[in-house]
Order: C-alpha cells, then sequence, then structure tokens
C-alpha cells in the first residue's frame, strides 16, 4: 500500500543566525513591541538593564498595528538601519 | 528587583550566550515532490502508521492511499502542485496536492473538496491572520459558513443537530481543516499551536447557512456570489455559547437575549461576531419584518457594558485598543460604554438548526479587535460532463 505523505512539499525555511555581537557595550537598542497591554512597559525596563549595565542607548521604539502577526517588512527594515540590536516580547 | 522580572531574564539571556541576541536571515527553498510511504497491505496497520507519524487529531484517520488522492484531485482542472495557502511566518505552502491528502485522511469525498479549497482561499487573505488565530493562546477554531446551491448539492446539514455530529460533509470538511493545519501548516498543540484551554471546534467546526424558510437574503448572495454560486464564510472563532429564549415573542425579546451573552463580561471585545437563529427565533423575527440589518442594528446597540464596569474587571483597555486597532478604531460609539465590535456590521447573523427549539446560538471571535477579520471566497463548482 502507497500513502502519500499530508505535509507540505515546500521545505521550511533555512533559518540563520545573524553573527554574534561581539560586545553589546555602548550599543543601539530598539524596541519592538506588539501593542498589547503592558508590552511597552516591559520591554522599557528591559532595555533601562542595558543602558545601566552596558551603556546602551535605546534609539528606537517600534509598535506593530497587530500583535499576533509577524511585523511588517519595512518595518524591521527601518529599526534594522538605526539600531545594533533589537529586543522584543509579549505582552498582556 | 524590577516589577517585570526583567533582570533576571537579562542575566538569562546573557548566560545562555551572545547568539541569543542576533538576528536570523532566512531564505526560500523550491517544493520538493510529495513523498510516497511504503506501508503493508493491512488497512488497520496503515491506520496505525499514521498515528506513528503523528497525523492525527488524535481520532483513526483514512489512510491517504495514492489512489484515493488522486481521485480527490480529479475534481479540481488546476494542476496538482497549484499553491492556495500560503503560512505568513513559516513560509509553508499549501498545495492542491497536499490539501487532497489531508481530505482524504479526514473522510471527505471528492465532491467535498472544492469547499475545503475555498474555505483556504479564503482563510489565505492576511486579514484573516491564520497564524495569529491558530497560534494564539486564545484556542481559536476557523469556523465554516457554506451558503448556496452547492451545500445542498453535496448534502450537507443546516438543519437538526447543525453543529453536532451526524453529517459527513460537514464532519469531514471541518476536520480536514484542522488536519491541514497540523500536517501542512504544523501548527501543533504545545509547539506552535499554544492555545491555552483549545476548543471543541478545533475537530471539526462546519456548517450550511438553512435556506428553507430564511427570509433574509442568503450569505452568498450578499457578498455577490447570487445567480447559484456559492460560498464559504471563515471566521476565527472563539467558543460556542447558547441563547435559549421560550417564551419571547418579539423581536426584540429575542434579540435581547442574544445581546446579553454577547456583551457579558467574559466575552465582550472590540471583535466580531456570528449570530446563527434558530429557526424558531428567525420566524418571529421575520414575521415581524425586521431585515437583517435591523437586526444587526438593535443587537450592536445593546450588546454592550459601561466603562466603569469594564474598569471594574479589568478589561478596560483603552491605550492597547488604541495601539492595536489604528487611529479612531477605539473610538466609544457611545459615551460611556463599550459596545461589542466596532459597528453593526461586524455581527454575521445567519439561520440554522432545527425547526424545533428557541436555541440560537452566539459565536465570539478570537480576535479581541481587528486581529482576524472573517473572510469570503467562491465555491469553484466543478464541470460536468
Amino acid at each position: 500500500m502507497q500513502l502519500y505523505e499530508p505535509t507540505s512539499a515546500t521545505p521550511r525555511r533555512k533559518a540563520n543566525r545573524a553573527p554574534a555581537l561581539a560586545s553589546i557595550a555602548g550599543l543601539r537598542i530598539g524596541i519592538l513591541e506588539n501593542g498589547k497591554l503592558n508590552a511597552e512597559e516591559m520591554l522599557n525596563e528591559f532595555a533601562a538593564l542595558f543602558v545601566k549595565r552596558h551603556g546602551c542607548t535605546v534609539r528606537t521604539l517600534a509598535s506593530k498595528s497587530n500583535a499576533s502577526a509577524p511585523a511588517p517588512a519595512n518595518t524591521l527594515l527601518k529599526v534594522a538601519q538605526e539600531v545594533d540590536f533589537l529586543i522584543t516580547g509579549l505582552g498582556d | 528587583m524590577a516589577p517585570y522580572g526583567t533582570d533576571l531574564v537579562l542575566d538569562g539571556m546573557l548566560a545562555f550566550g551572545k547568539s541569543t541576541i542576533a538576528s536570523a536571515g532566512s531564505h526560500a527553498m523550491p517544493a520538493a515532490s510529495p513523498r510516497i510511504h511504503e506501508v503493508p497491505d493491512d488497512l488497520l496497520a496503515a491506520i496505525d502508521y499514521c498515528y506513528e507519524q503523528g497525523w492525527t487529531d488524535g481520532l483513526p484517520v483514512i489512510p491517504p492511499i495514492v489512489d484515493r488522492v488522486e481521485a480527490m484531485l480529479a475534481i479540481d482542472d488546476r494542476p496538482a502542485e497549484t499553491v492556495i495557502a500560503r503560512h505568513p511566518a513559516t513560509g509553508l505552502e499549501l498545495s492542491l496536492h497536499s490539501a487532497a491528502v489531508n481530505a482524504v485522511m479526514a473522510g471527505c469525498l471528492p465532491e467535498h473538496f472544492p469547499v475545503l479549497v475555498a474555505a483556504f482561499a479564503a482563510m489565505d487573505r492576511p486579514d484573516f491572520n491564520f497564524h495569529g488565530s491558530t497560534a494564539s493562546t486564545g484556542g481559536s477554531a476557523p469556523l465554516l459558513i457554506v451558503s448556496g446551491p452547492y451545500a445542498d448539492e453535496i448534502g450537507m446539514n443546516s438543519d437538526v443537530n447543525l453543529f453536532g455530529p451526524g453529517n459527513r460533509p460537514n464532519a469531514t470538511i471541518g476536520r480536514a481543516v484542522r488536519l491541514i493545519l497540523r500536517n501542512v501548516f504544523q501548527m501543533l498543540p504545545g509547539i506552535s499551536d499554544k492555545s491555552t484551554q483549545g476548543n471543541p471546534g478545533k475537530y471539526s467546526f462546519c456548517i450550511d447557512e438553512r435556506a428553507r424558510g430564511n427570509p433574509w437574503p442568503l450569505l452568498c448572495e450578499t457578498q455577490g456570489y447570487g445567480g447559484g454560486g456559492s460560498s464559504v464564510t471563515v471566521f476565527a472563532a472563539g467558543g460556542f455559547c447558547n441563547v435559549e429564549n421560550h417564551g419571547g415573542n418579539t423581536p426584540e425579546q429575542i434579540l435581547s437575549s442574544v445581546a446579553d451573552a454577547m456583551a457579558n463580561y467574559g466575552c465582550i471585545t472590540l471583535g466580531q461576531s456570528v449570530v446563527v437563529l434558530a429557526p424558531e427565533h428567525m420566524r418571529i423575527i421575520g414575521d415581524a419584518g425586521w431585515s437583517r440589518e435591523k437586526a444587526q442594528d438593535f443587537l450592536f446597540t445593546h450588546a454592550k457594558r459601561p466603562v466603569e464596569g469594564m474598569q471594574g474587571v479589568g478589561k478596560y483597555r483603552d491605550r492597547e485598543y488604541d495601539t492595536q486597532h489604528g487611529k479612531g478604531a477605539h473610538a466609544l460609539a457611545e459615551k460611556g460604554f463599550m459596545h461589542r465590535g466596532l459597528v453593526p456590521a461586524d455581527i454575521l447573523i445567519t439561520m440554522g438548526g432545527g425547526d424545533a427549539g428557541g436555541h440560537s446560538c452566539f459565536i465570539p471571535s478570537w480576535s479581541r479587535g481587528r486581529g482576524s477579520i472573517m473572510q469570503h471566497s467562491p465555491i469553484r463548482v466543478p464541470r460536468r460532463s
């Protein structure tokens, strides 16, 4: 008996990590918040620890208009040009 | 310690390694040919094999034997590799072929397949946001409402026990949706499907809109598919809420009980709604000459809670709505009150169920706002030879 496999024939996207940062001292931080309750507060507090401990600067706060959808590509492209690393996370 | 415990999180991240704070890139790969599994000629063993591969929803499936899949595909005149939906986050694609494999597994017959294909054409629209609605803790299930003559042609149920078991196309088309989400799009419970409690509709949630005795235009007609056309409406649905009213004899009495269910503190959000009126209730509303639009206006006007009550239960989140729903979208329709939905048209009302019984239902949206908007698509009725 021959059975077809029910999964997608499309291979999963190959995800590659960017090269690790040699140091985070003094780097520029971006924040991407998803718009849910407490998201901005939590991420700002998180960024403040990078500022305090590693001398980072917070450069950009970007917001998603739809918490459950991927961030628009133009948002990510814009943020990528302005910061050295991005922090994000869920609110609620 | 910081109130959100972020200092501990940061310690953990830095201990884990610097790669944690690196970004990721991705590359699309070309599709491969569908894989075939050789199994012994033993049907029960083949069912067990499907379990072992992790291909089921927990219930036994029809093994997707090559011949059955080819028969399913024959009803659609497009090439089997035609892509009908894409996962916005992973890039995984749903081809007609993989849809047919899962349709066989769910127990569909070939004539059911056009409904399934239309459902995914609708779910593929960005505004439906099927990644969010299937991954979220909210436990959403895609509700399919089939409208028009094709539903009758394939023997769908719009009558007694509408949401219950017993009808093959209702049960298997809805089940095929779940199997595709699981097998093709890899929305796996606990991994990529993070539903807190889930929803029984995640096994199957597919109904036919009742035409018999319905005083209003069918959904397919209001959607522009009249003249014999049929359609599927998809809605990222929360749980099912029965609305019982055997004593009301006016539209206001019936719809007030529906509006109250829509506005309970557990359910009320700015999201869309589906209301399926029992024939007994619809007869009262229709005989009084109420149109669908008048009923929508009534429900929107009465499905509301005072802002101070919303604040009292911790659910009034003005800034959240402001951020998520765009300029003006969060504005209150009536000073001091929050209504369910943003406008009356956010409430889809139709009819379904058996002749006897004052049991209608309200089905809330998964989304608390505009995170998923219901969509519809025409059914490509197969050409007759």
